[in-house]
C-alpha cells in the first residue's frame, strides 16, 4: 500500500490522490491550507492537478494568530 | 482623505496608520471585534503546521475580507527558514507581502540583523513586498532600504513588554533619514506610546499585545486608533518647540 508522510505522520495514499483530494480526506476545508511537498511549496491553483506519489513528504500549514 | 495623507507602502495606499497583530486574544470573537474597532487595514498572521488530530478553528473566518493579511516569519531563526515560510504562505494564497522576523533569541525576541538582511534581499529578489522587523539601527536601515524593503520596522521595546519607546533616540535618527515608511513595531503598551511614535514622525505603528492584553481589547483598539490619528495630526500640525524658560500665556502688565 502506498503511503505518504503529512506533518510527520504516516497517511495512506489512494490511487490518483491529488493534493485537493488529500486535503478533503483530512477534513481540511479551510480557506487557507498551505502545502509544501518534498520541500517545495505547491501553488494553490494547482492543488487539484498535483498528484501525490508514494513516499511524498508533505507539510500542511495555515495562517494562525500571531503578531 | 487625500492620497498625500495616506500611508503608502509599495505603491499601495492605506487610510489607517495602525497595523495590528492577531496574537494573544482570549477568543477569536474578541480579536475580530478589536480589529474592527482599530480600523486597521494591515493585519499580521503567523504560519504554522495544522495539527491533523485537532485542527481547531480557522482564524481567517474571523478576519475581515477587506484587510491585507500580512504573514509573519515568526519562529524562524535563519534566513532559509524565513524564506521557506514566506514562499509557502504565498503559494498557498496569502498576499505576497511578508513581515520578516528572524529571531534566534527566546528571552528578548530580538531579531538577527545579519539573517534578516540576507532573507530580505532574497525575498525582494523573489518578488515579495518585505517589511523587516529589526532593532533600531540606522546603518541596518540603509542596507534594508538598498536591497528593496518596502518599510523598515524598528522595535520600541521587546515584543510583549509594553514598555514604550525605550529606544526612541535611535528611532528618531531612523525617522530623520528614512527613505521608505518607518513603522514602529513592538513594545507599544499604551495609546500614548503610539501617539508619541507618530508625533516623532513615524509613518505607522504596529500593535498587538497592547490591544490584545488590555482589560477591554475592543475599547483599547479604539483608543489606539484615536492615538495614532492624534499623533499623526500633531506631527503634521507642527508641535511647538520646547522652551527652557516660562513664557506667560496671559498679557504682562495692565493688571487690575
Amino acid at each position: 500500500m502506498s503511503s505518504i508522510v503529512v506533518n510527520g505522520k504516516d497517511e495512506s495514499l489512494q490511487d490518483g490522490d491529488t493534493v485537493s483530494a488529500l486535503l478533503e480526506r483530512l477534513g481540511l476545508g479551510a480557506r487557507y491550507a498551505l502545502v509544501e511537498r518534498n520541500g517545495e511549496p505547491v501553488e494553490r491553483s494547482r492543488y487539484a492537478e498535483v498528484r501525490l506519489e508514494d513516499g511524498d513528504r508533505l507539510v500542511v500549514a495555515r495562517p494562525v494568530a500571531g503578531g | 482623505m487625500s492620497i498625500q495623507d495616506q500611508l503608502v507602502i509599495a505603491g499601495r495606499a492605506f487610510r489607517s496608520r495602525l497595523l495590528t497583530g492577531t496574537g494573544k486574544y482570549d477568543t477569536f470573537e474578541t480579536m475580530r471585534d478589536a480589529l474592527g474597532a482599530s480600523g486597521s487595514e494591515i493585519v499580521t498572521v503567523a504560519v504554522r503546521r495544522i495539527d491533523l488530530d485537532a485542527p481547531g478553528d480557522d482564524i481567517t473566518a474571523y478576519l475581515p475580507d477587506d484587510v491585507l493579511l500580512l504573514p509573519n516569519t515568526s519562529g524562524c531563526e535563519t534566513a532559509e527558514e524565513a524564506v521557506r515560510t514566506a514562499r509557502l504562505a504565498r503559494a498557498g494564497g496569502l498576499p505576497d507581502w511578508v513581515k520578516l522576523e528572524v529571531i534566534p533569541d527566546p528571552r528578548y525576541l530580538l531579531p538577527d540583523p545579519v539573517e534578516t538582511l540576507r532573507a530580505a534581499a532574497e525575498l525582494v529578489e523573489d518578488g515579495f513586498t518585505v517589511l523587516p522587523y529589526v532593532l533600531p539601527d540606522p546603518v541596518l536601515q540603509k542596507k534594508l532600504e538598498e536591497v528593496g524593503c518596502a518599510t523598515v520596522m524598528p522595535l520600541a521595546a521587546p515584543i510583549g513588554t509594553g514598555r514604550g519607546l525605550k529606544l526612541r533616540d535611535t528611532i528618531r535618527i531612523m525617522i530623520e533619514q528614512a527613505e521608505v515608511p518607518l513603522v514602529v513595531d513592538a513594545g507599544l503598551g499604551s495609546p500614548s506610546h503610539a501617539a508619541e511614535a507618530m508625533e516623532m514622525g513615524a509613518d505607522a505603528v504596529l500593535v498587538n499585545t497592547g490591544i490584545a492584553r488590555a482589560g477591554d481589547p475592543v475599547a483599547m483598539a479604539r483608543a489606539f486608533k484615536l492615538a495614532v490619528e492624534a499623533g499623526r495630526t500633531a506631527f503634521e500640525a507642527g508641535i511647538m518647540e520646547e522652551q527652557a524658560q516660562a513664557q506667560p500665556s496671559s498679557p504682562v502688565g495692565g493688571t487690575v
